[in-house]
């Protein structure tokens, strides 16, 4: 039981400090956070099997979270001028399946986003497949499965 | 939104808001002018539905929209499609509710009224109280109403509100052939819709969208920051060595050179229609999947083959509703909801007996570019978004066309052509939508 309060707290804590990197805009160490070859994946369909034979809102993987992360920086993004903000509230926590290193970890979450004189929200479900490194968690993927998922949805430009 | 403050009549002379090279700011800001749109374009000439492999079997239906008319693409058991107004005939509920689905019949969620798959009647509760009165059970107020027209060009199934619109492929004329190229370039000569639909919400009127496909000028500006970005990431992160993974094959090619967008070429048809490309286009230089060229050979013979693959076209417009990337086999769908509101769906096809890495490219391509949450379109919504917003300015009334004018070039009957960065393409589809605007046109 200790073991398990303890590992939850762990993960919670993870999962905190993960949504915290995004809101702060801190791109980089937020991209660390992904083991090699980690996902980032947003469906575009409730219950979608995969990302590949089945368009999605994102599937980003490192080279194309990078190309995301340099476009935040360009002067040249009309859509990023100016530039969102957001707060992302991670809730319900529950590790479901786990093994060795590996786990799985569910959890709701809502995106509040405030640009020119707009706010809105998005709300949904995270999965974290997780690598436990002891100290820390590696992401080997995030899903987020947006409750509105299939639209219609305007453009957004952060991750969810 | 806003209504145009000025002196304009009550009755708008609508065929003064476009000139041969300039047009009104009203027609993008004007709900009164939206109104009229519906009426005398949308609900008067082919609109795209959807494709007939979403109704492949009878009993299925497709839920979608014409203009601000809510329509079924259902398939009945005679094996024929219908396009029929999502209306019960009795107190006028929507008789399905969800965007697709296979049903035993059509029953209203009300009073139970149901009706087969052609719209035909096939029973009312308590039937017998009808009797002796103006109701005629047997008589077309009975059944749901069909649209006027419904065609289908290769799969392509387009219907018209009004009975008085040419024929589908009278009217496609030029541009049927963007269909057949993406048609043909399945090896089993046939298409099929699948790999979901991604809706995206503009907060913009829908020409902006529509002026936008072949709008060569805009690309280097406006996804700088996306494709040029994309470019200089992949050199940094890449082996130099290393193959360019084919996100880099699809996002490099929008931050072109002007000359290679001017050597693309736009070409403009009657009814608004036209496409950008023909001999190359930003799609042409994607990474060849050898399988796929084998299975094509086989089936059309080489000299078929290359004459298919000769052809790459960038956006192609069935002017208003629908524009194909044949090359790529992605569509998307212009739904208008209101002046400054508008859906765009993005649909991917399957080019039947090719090898699934062809659809996985289309799908890999509608995320990048065309979804809500991509690196590309955000910034093409914004400009249009700044446009909707910034032609609400009172100092200047008139957006410009006037790239080219007079440059046109005339290569067959109907059919005209510019370079790349013409405006041409603008002009062309306001040449339509003033005769369709000036009533009596179709």
């Amino acid at each position: 039981m200790t073991a398990d309060l303890e590992l939850h707290h762990r993960v919670s804590q993870f999962l905190f400090h993960e949504a915290r990197l995004l809101d702060e805009q801190r791109w980089e160490e937020w991209n660390a956070l992904f083991a090699e070859g980690g996902e980032y994946w947003a469906p575009a369909t409730p219950g979608q099997p995969d990302p590949v034979n089945h368009v999605s809102l994102i599937y980003e993987n490192d080279l194309l979270r990078k190309v995301r992360i340099a476009r935040f920086k360009s002067p040249a993004a009309p859509s990023l001028h100016p530039f969102p903000r957001t707060a992302h509230l991670v809730s319900n926590v529950m590790i479901g399946r786990s093994e060795g290193n590996d786990l799985s970890v569910n959890s709701r979450f809502l995106m509040v986003e405030y640009r020119r004189d707009n706010q809105r929200s998005f709300a949904g479900a995270y999965t974290h497949d997780l690598i436990d490194e002891g100290d820390s968690f590696l992401i080997r993927r995030k899903k987020a499965d947006l409750i509105n998922c299939e639209g219609p949805l305007e453009s957004s430009s952060v991750w969810f | 939104m806003t209504t145009l403050i000025d002196n304009r009549p009550a009755t708008m002379d609508v065929a003064s808001l476009v000139e041969p090279d300039r047009v009104h700011r009203s027609v993008y800001t004007d709900p009164r002018v939206f109104d009229l749109e519906m009426e005398r374009i949308w609900h008067r000439t082919w609109i795209y539905v959807g494709h007939e492999s979403q109704v492949k079997e009878p009993g299925q239906y497709y839920a979608t929209s014409i203009g601000k008319q809510p329509v079924l693409l259902t398939r009945h058991a005679d094996g024929n499609f219908y396009v029929l107004y999502n209306r019960c005939a009795h107190k006028g509920a929507l008789l399905v509710g969800d965007r697709c689905g296979k049903l035993k019949e059509l029953r209203c969620c009300y009073h139970g009224w149901r009706f087969d798959f052609d719209g035909k009647l096939l029973g009312i509760p308590l039937e017998q109280g009808y009797d002796d009165t103006r109701f005629n059970r047997d008589g077309e107020e009975a059944n749901m109403s069909r649209a006027a027209r419904a065609e289908s060009y290769r799969g392509f199934v387009f219907a018209s509100l009004s009975p008085d619109a040419p024929d589908l492929k009278t009217w496609l004329g030029g541009v049927a052939s963007s269909i057949d190229n993406m048609v043909d370039r399945a090896p089993d000569g046939e298409l099929e819709v699948t790999g979901g639909v991604l809706r995206y919400e503009h907060d913009c009127n829908w020409k902006f969208f529509v002026e936008n496909l072949n709008d060569m000028m805009h690309p280097m500006v406006a996804h700088q920051s996306s494709s040029l970005t994309a470019r200089v990431v992949a050199k940094k992160e890449l082996p130099a060595e290393a193959p360019v993974p084919s996100a880099i094959e699809i996002i490099a090619p929008f931050t072109e050179s002007y000359s290679f967008f001017d050597d693309m070429g736009v070409h403009a048809f009657d009814h608004g229609h036209g496409y950008s490309g023909g001999k190359t286009s930003i799609h042409a230089k994607y990474s060849e999947v050898p399988e796929y060229n084998k299975r094509m050979e086989a089936a059309y013979g080489k000299e078929r083959v290359e004459e298919i693959f000769s052809v790459n076209r960038h956006n192609t417009i069935f002017y208003p509703s629908a524009t194909i990337k044949g090359a790529i086999q992605t569509m998307r769908v212009v739904r208008p909801v209101a002046v400054d509101k508008t859906i765009i769906e993005s649909w991917t096809f399957r080019l039947k007996g090719a090898p699934e890495e062809l659809l996985q490219r289309s799908i890999l391509y509608c995320n990048l570019i065309n979804s809500s949450a991509n690196l590309v379109g955000p910034d093409d919504q914004e400009s249009y978004r700044r446009q909707q917003l910034g032609l609400e300015t009172q100092a200047n009334d008139w957006v410009t066309m006037h790239r080219d004018f007079g440059k046109d070039e005339e290569i067959a009957p109907g059919h005209y052509y510019g370079r790349g960065s013409s405006d041409i393409s603008f002009r062309n589809q306001y040449r339509a939508w003033k005769k369709y605007m000036s009533e009596g046109a179709c």
